[in-house]
Formats: structure tokens, C-alpha cells, sequence
């Protein structure tokens, strides 16, 4: 046990010497001859080999695949090699620059909205009497698919829906808006509608972050008289980094796939409208059968995911670099 | 552990017993539907009953039983239908639609050529002949049709009593009952671009009222957008706008049913199978439900009508495919189409079949009486990418009538690649 935990610090032939006298799970299989290969980083191939196989069937095959469409004019039936000519519409497509636009305000507008308002609940019911239960309430949409919260908020977000009648019950006719008819308050609008959403994990998320906090913490900095925002600012925040970190990360990678919110809301209309890069790519391949230009879209839009997410994870989390070995 | 058997043993017997299931549930797949059943996979959970009831019917004529499928998402059913088309696991049967949705689907040489089928039900007179176009792709009928709608206004006699206004007769006489509704503080038009394809509706209505023959070439691509025509029939539907006759334009369907039959709303245009949503919403055929046909804005005209109908497909590599050619043979007997119009009541494309629903027989026979036009849904028109383009820049017009100009170039423009795409396919 304590060879097995002490390594770090010592050298590479240290640690290589610990690995061969912490015993195996299977000790009469290292005694054999050859042992030593079995024990060898290849050893742990076959066990591995199903995910490769999963992910590979899954992921990397259908992204090479889409990579490799994307350079075909195809309908779906019948297809011919173009090279790079998808690439060269999509900078001349209006439609897929407005597509980009409301991409980057719903990456925008989920790193604001449900982020901010999960962090700020968290911490406003940490302590609270009742906390538990103002939580459990903000958290319950949570547990409403995608799609039933769209046809909720269709209720809400129509000419004559319960928003505007709200607004003109209490004199503000003049607030009443064609919510999902006009651009961009119709990107805007489904942001808001999935910040209700969305908001409920990140309570959760921060909620445990909150409770992680070590105790003697925070009374150290009481003790030195923080409290409110300073405490909040100099205790709470840096000590949910790491929750922040997942959050963050996952309301990047979430708002960059938008689109069952959008679908039944919109359709992404109209008139394309309200289009985000999961719905153009959706559309032209599936309704219209430009697959490959489609495909072209979802290279763009795996491009922007990776790129966003790494550079990210890169920036919150540089010690787990390559830089350790 | 220390069982007499071995684990092991159990763990294969299990396993064969689960590749057994596997298998035994691909062969099925594979094999279709047991003999004297044939599976018809449609885009509309409305129309499982009626599918249900005239595949009843087929029984006592055919001894076959045609059995509804439905995958109530337009797109994955389109995804499906594309993508099987090719191979053995392809559905037996298919609603699908009309014109050049139909033609598109025949192109692909995965469904049977119908016309042997189409010209015995003629000969027998179970079929209305004008409908044959529609489901013709280089001579050849791909297509039995399903249902026959009509695309009507929608209005509430009960409304229009109240307010002294007659079922209009002329144009100007719908545009008067427009303005009576406004006065009265009804919204006299339906409008909408919710669900999207909607955005098509009344710029087909106008336009095959202003001029049918226009509506027809420009359908077909021999004449463009930017006519002043069509120009002026966007210039109509602004004026409408600028009347304030319509309501929100993110007022579905569904939800225009209820206000018609409330009263809130005077007249909605649709196919009549709206009339199902209408009945739902409390509507009585003849007491607070009732259509027309929106009459000719030039009297010169020749007097037409849009239509609607689904046509029925037989696919070449489904697994029954001889029991589903056999199906396609009775499909447009009277008892079988009896069965199918009178539960979807809709209308119906057997002339001897007359329409259950008493507004759909009205306008049925208004239809033959005045041997109207029968003109074919704007959506079925034209080259489907085309359509799919160009109802979201109807919706873009809707939204804000004063680009009418703008949108008929890009429409144009739309319609010169979509054509040339669909010509240089065509030639191949």
C-alpha cells in the first residue's frame, strides 16, 4: 500500500522499480515467463479495445466520413467530387453568417445568463432556511426534456401568448413583442427560455461546490473579518474554481449544440432566422439534401466545438498538460 | 459459485438464447409482415385509423390486410423513406406526396411504376381523371391517391349572420366581408408562417384567384418570379397587411381552429382537412364551421381550385412487394376508399365515393358541378429543395410585406439554380 502511494517525487527508475514490487491482482500470471510484457502498457489493450472499437464506429469513422463528404456536391442519391467549393459558398451563404452570429450569442448568452443566475442562487440558498427547497425549485425544470420546455415556453413566447397578455394585463402594452417572430429578440427570447432551463444543474453543481468548501476556511477569514462580498470574492469564488471550470465547460460545449429549444420554437425561422450551426447543418442536409454542404457545416461547427473547448480547458486546467511527463 | 453447473454454461446458454432473439428479430424485419398484411409507413398519426379502416375493408376485397405505420415526424420519416429506398429494409408501402415530391421519389427507381393500376381503376371510373398529372413522372403513374383535399376558406356561419355577411360569391364581395369583420372587431384573415410551410398558403391563394394560368407556369417553372404578376399578388397580400386583416403570424393552425369557432377569427384558408382540428376545437359542419372557395379576383379567369392529395407508393425492394402491388390493385375500390374518406373525413379521389363530412360534400360538388381547375398545392409544385427555399422567403415577405420586391428577386434567383438542377438531373 505504501509503495503504491508514495512515488511522486522520486526519480523515473524509481518508480518504475515501485511498479514492479507493488503485487498484481493476478499474481500467478506476472510469475510467468514473460510476465513482464503481460504487466506492460499493451496490456491493458484488449480491455481497452471495446471503447476504441465504440468510439471509433461512433465518433471518428462518422467524422472522417463527414470530412470526407464535405467535398462532394451530393443530394443524397448521386454525388460528385468539388473539392473545396462547399467551403468557399459557406463564406458566401448569408444565412450561415447569421448562423454563426446566433451561435456565438447563445455561447454568450449561456455563459451569462445560467451561469451567473446558478452561481448567485447557490450561493444566495447556501445557508438559507429553506434553502434546500428554493433550490429543489429552481433545479425541477431541470427534469423537463429540451422539447417539453420548448412547447411550455411556446405558451409563453406567442403574439398572443401568456408573456404579452401578462404585459398588457399590467399596462405595459407598449413592452408586448412578436417574441419569436423578429430577429434577434427571437434568439434572444429561446436564450431566456433555456437559461430557466439550465440554471437548475448549475445550482446543483455549485450547491456541492459550496459544500466542499473546507469549513475551517471560512472561519479563518471570518476571523479575520471577511464577510459578504469580500468573503465572497476572496473565499467562496476561488474555492469553486474547479466547479466553475466543469460549468463553464459545459455550458460552452451545450450552447454550441442548441438546437431541440430552437427546433420546436422556430424551426430556426423564420424565414432561417434564428438558425444556429446544429440547425443549418440539420437543415440543408436532412431537409434540403445538400449533404454535402452540410457536412461542410458540421466540420465548421466540430472545428469551433474542439478549438473552443480545448483552449478553454487549456487555459482553466494548464497543469494537466503534457508538459508533466 | 459452487452450483452443479458451471457459470459459464449458463453465461452461453444465455448468450445463444439472446443471438437466437437477435436473429430471430432481424429475420422478421427482414421478411416484412406476416403473409395477407402489408405495412404503409405515413408521416400523420391522423390518418392511423382511417388506414386502419380501409386496410379492414381491403380484407373483405382482397384478402389483405394493409396495416398503418406512422413515424409523425415529417423529417425523420423522410430520412427513413430516402435512405431505405435502396435497400431490402426499405418500407412495403408509403404515403407520400404528390407532383414533383412524387417525381423526385420516382427518379430514384425504388418505387413501382402504378400505371397498369391507375388505368384499370380509370376504366372502371374509381378515379378522378384530372387528378392523373399529379402523379405522373415521364408518363408513368408512381402513385395512387390517397385523399382529395380542397384548399378553401374556412368561416363561421354563425359569425357571418350575426354580422350580415353572405358566404362571398366574388372577390369583392370576400373583400367586403373582410372589412364588415374588421369593423366588428373580428381578425377577418388567418395568417401565419408558424411551422413554416405555412408561409406559402396565401400567396397560393392569391395568386391562382389573380391569375391560374400564371399560377400554373410559374409552378412549373416557365415563368419567373419577378413578373409583375406575382408581384402583384404580394402587392394584394400587402395591402391586407396594411388593412391590418391579419392576425400574428405565430398563430398556428391549431390554435386559429379554436378562434374561428370562438369567433374570434373570421376566416382561416387551409386544405379541408383541417377539418378534423376544427371538429376538435367544438366545430359543427354547417352550424359554426363552413368553407367556400375563395372566388376568382379576375372574372375572365378560368375558374380553378388548389388541391391536395397524398399519393400511396409501392416501393421495389420492400420485403411484401408482391402483396403490396396486389393492395395497389383494390386501393381506389369504392369500399376500400369508402372505409378510408369517410373515417379521415376528407374528400375523396373515387368519384363514386361521396364525402361523409357535409361541408367537404358541399364543396365537392361545387367542385364537379362548376368543373373547376384543379390546381396543385404550391408545396407539391416545383423541385422540393425549391419549395423548402422559398416558403422561408414567403415567411421573410409575411414578416415584413414592404420587401416584396426583394423577395421575389431572391425567389427568382432560387428558382433559376433549383431548375437548372432539377433539368440537368432530368436529362440524365
Amino acid at each position: 500500500m505504501t509503495g503504491t502511494a508514495t512515488p511522486a517525487h522520486g526519480t523515473t527508475a524509481k518508480s518504475v522499480r515501485v511498479r514492479r514490487r507493488v503485487p498484481t491482482r493476478t499474481p500467478h500470471q506476472a510469475a510467468k515467463a514473460g510476465g513482464g510484457r503481460l504487466g506492460g502498457p499493451l496490456a491493458a489493450l484488449p480491455w481497452a479495445l471495446p471503447a476504441f472499437a465504440l468510439v471509433g464506429v461512433l465518433l471518428v469513422y462518422p467524422f472522417f466520413r463527414s470530412v470526407y463528404g464535405s467535398f462532394f456536391e451530393d443530394n443524397g442519391f448521386t454525388s460528385s467530387y468539388t473539392g473545396l467549393d462547399n467551403y468557399a459558398r459557406l463564406a458566401d451563404d448569408p444565412i450561415f453568417g447569421r448562423s454563426v452570429l446566433n451561435t456565438l450569442m447563445w455561447v454568450a448568452g449561456t455563459l451569462l445568463l445560467p451561469v451567473l443566475a446558478g452561481l448567485l442562487i447557490a450561493v444566495a440558498t447556501h445557508r438559507m432556511r429553506f434553502g434546500g427547497i428554493a433550490q429543489l425549485i429552481v433545479v425541477l425544470p431541470f427534469a423537463i426534456s429540451g422539447a417539453a420546455t420548448a412547447v411550455l415556453w411556446n405558451f409563453m413566447l406567442t403574439s398572443d401568448g401568456a408573456v404579452n397578455q401578462v404585459l398588457r394585463g399590467i399596462g405595459l402594452d407598449g413592452w408586448a413583442q412578436s417574441w419569436l417572430l423578429e430577429w434577434p429578440q427571437n434568439t434572444l427570447a429561446m436564450i431566456v427560455a433555456s437559461t430557466w432551463q439550465a440554471t437548475g444543474l448549475n445550482v446543483v453543481l455549485f450547491a456541492i461546490g459550496l459544500r466542499g468548501i473546507p469549513r475551517e476556511t471560512v472561519e479563518a477569514a471570518e476571523l479575520d473579518g471577511a464577510s459578504g462580498w469580500r468573503m465572497f470574492r476572496h473565499i467562496t469564488l476561488p474555492q469553486l474554481r474547479a466547479v466553475t471550470v466543469v460549468v463553464v465547460g459545459m455550458a460552452i460545449v451545450n450552447s454550441l449544440k442548441a438546437f431541440d429549444m430552437i427546433w420546436i420554437l422556430t424551426k430556426g425561422g423564420p424565414s432561417r432566422s434564428s438558425e444556429t450551426l446544429a440547425l443549418s447543418m440539420y437543415r440543408e442536409t436532412f431537409r434540403l439534401f445538400h449533404v454535402g454542404y452540410g457536412s461542410a457545416i458540421a466540420l465548421v461547427l466540430s472545428m469551433i466545438v474542439v478549438a473552443s473547448s480545448w483552449m478553454y480547458l487549456r487555459r482553466q486546467m494548464p497543469d494537466t498538460g503534457p508538459t508533466k511527463s | 459459485m459452487s452450483g452443479s453447473r458451471p457459470p459459464s454454461l449458463d453465461r452461453r446458454t444465455l448468450l445463444a438464447a439472446a443471438a437466437a432473439g437477435a436473429l430471430a428479430t432481424a429475420c422478421a424485419t427482414a421478411g416484412g409482415r406476416p403473409s395477407g398484411e402489408v405495412a404503409v409507413l405515413g408521416d400523420s398519426a391522423a390518418w392511423e385509423k382511417p388506414m386502419t379502416a380501409a386496410g379492414a375493408a381491403m380484407k373483405s376485397v382482397a384478402a389483405l390486410r394493409l396495416v398503418p405505420e406512422v413515424n409523425p415526424s415529417l423529417e425523420s420519416f423522410e430520412q427513413i423513406v430516402r435512405s431505405s429506398l435502396r435497400t431490402d429494409k426499405t418500407p412495403d408501402m408509403l404515403k407520400y406526396w404528390s407532383g414533383y415530391r412524387l417525381q423526385d421519389l420516382a427518379r430514384t427507381g425504388g418505387i413501382e411504376d402504378l400505371t397498369g393500376q391507375w388505368d384499370k381503376a380509370a376504366a372502371k371510373g374509381w378515379v378522378e381523371p384530372s387528378l392523373r398529372e399529379a402523379f405522373t413522372y415521364r408518363r408513368r403513374v408512381y402513385g395512387l391517391p390517397m385523399n382529395l383535399a380542397y384548399w378553401v376558406i374556412f368561416y363561421n356561419p354563425r359569425v357571418f349572420r350575426e354580422h350580415g355577411i353572405d358566404t362571398p360569391e366574388t372577390w369583392d364581395g370576400f373583400l367586403g366581408a373582410c372589412e364588415r369583420l374588421k369593423k366588428a372587431g373580428v381578425t377577418p384573415l388567418h395568417g401565419t408562417a408558424a411551422d413554416r410551410w405555412p408561409s406559402f398558403i396565401w400567396f397560393q391563394e392569391i395568386l391562382s384567384r389573380q391569375d391560374p394560368r400564371f399560377y400554373q407556369d410559374l409552378m412549373n417553372g416557365r415563368e419567373r418570379y419577378t413578373d409583375p404578376r406575382a408581384e402583384r399578388a404580394l402587392r394584394t397580400i400587402a395591402s391586407f397587411f396594411d388593412k391590418d386583416w391579419f392576425t400574428p403570424m405565430d398563430l398556428s393552425h391549431t390554435d386559429a381552429a379554436a378562434a374561428l369557432v370562438r369567433g374570434t377569427v373570421g376566416m382561416v384558408a387551409c386544405g379541408t382537412w383541417l377539418g378534423s382540428t376544427l371538429a376538435a376545437a367544438g366545430g359543427r359542419p354547417g352550424k359554426n364551421v363552413d368553407a367556400f372557395v375563395l372566388p376568382m379576383a379576375d372574372p375572365g379567369a378560368r375558374p380553378g381550385v388548389v388541391f391536395e392529395s397524398s399519393a400511396l407508393v409501392a416501393t421495389v425492394k420492400g420485403p411484401d412487394r408482391t402483396e403490396a402491388l396486389k393492395a395497389t390493385g383494390t386501393w381506389l375500390h369504392p369500399t376500400v376508399m369508402k372505409a378510408f374518406a369517410h373515417t379521415l373525413q376528407d374528400g375523396c379521389p373515387n368519384p363514386r365515393v361521396e364525402a361523409a363530412n357535409p361541408v367537404v360534400d358541399g364543396l365537392t360538388r361545387k367542385v364537379r358541378g362548376d368543373r373547376l381547375w384543379l390546381l396543385n398545392r404550391f408545396w407539391e409544385q416545383g423541385p422540393p429543395e425549391l419549395v423548402e427555399a422559398t416558403v422561408d422567403d414567403l415567411a421573410g415577405f409575411l414578416l415584413n410585406p414592404s420587401s416584396y420586391r426583394e423577395t421575389l428577386r431572391t425567389m427568382q434567383d432560387r428558382a433559376d439554380d433549383a431548375w437548372q438542377v432539377w433539368r440537368e438531373a432530368e436529362e440524365t
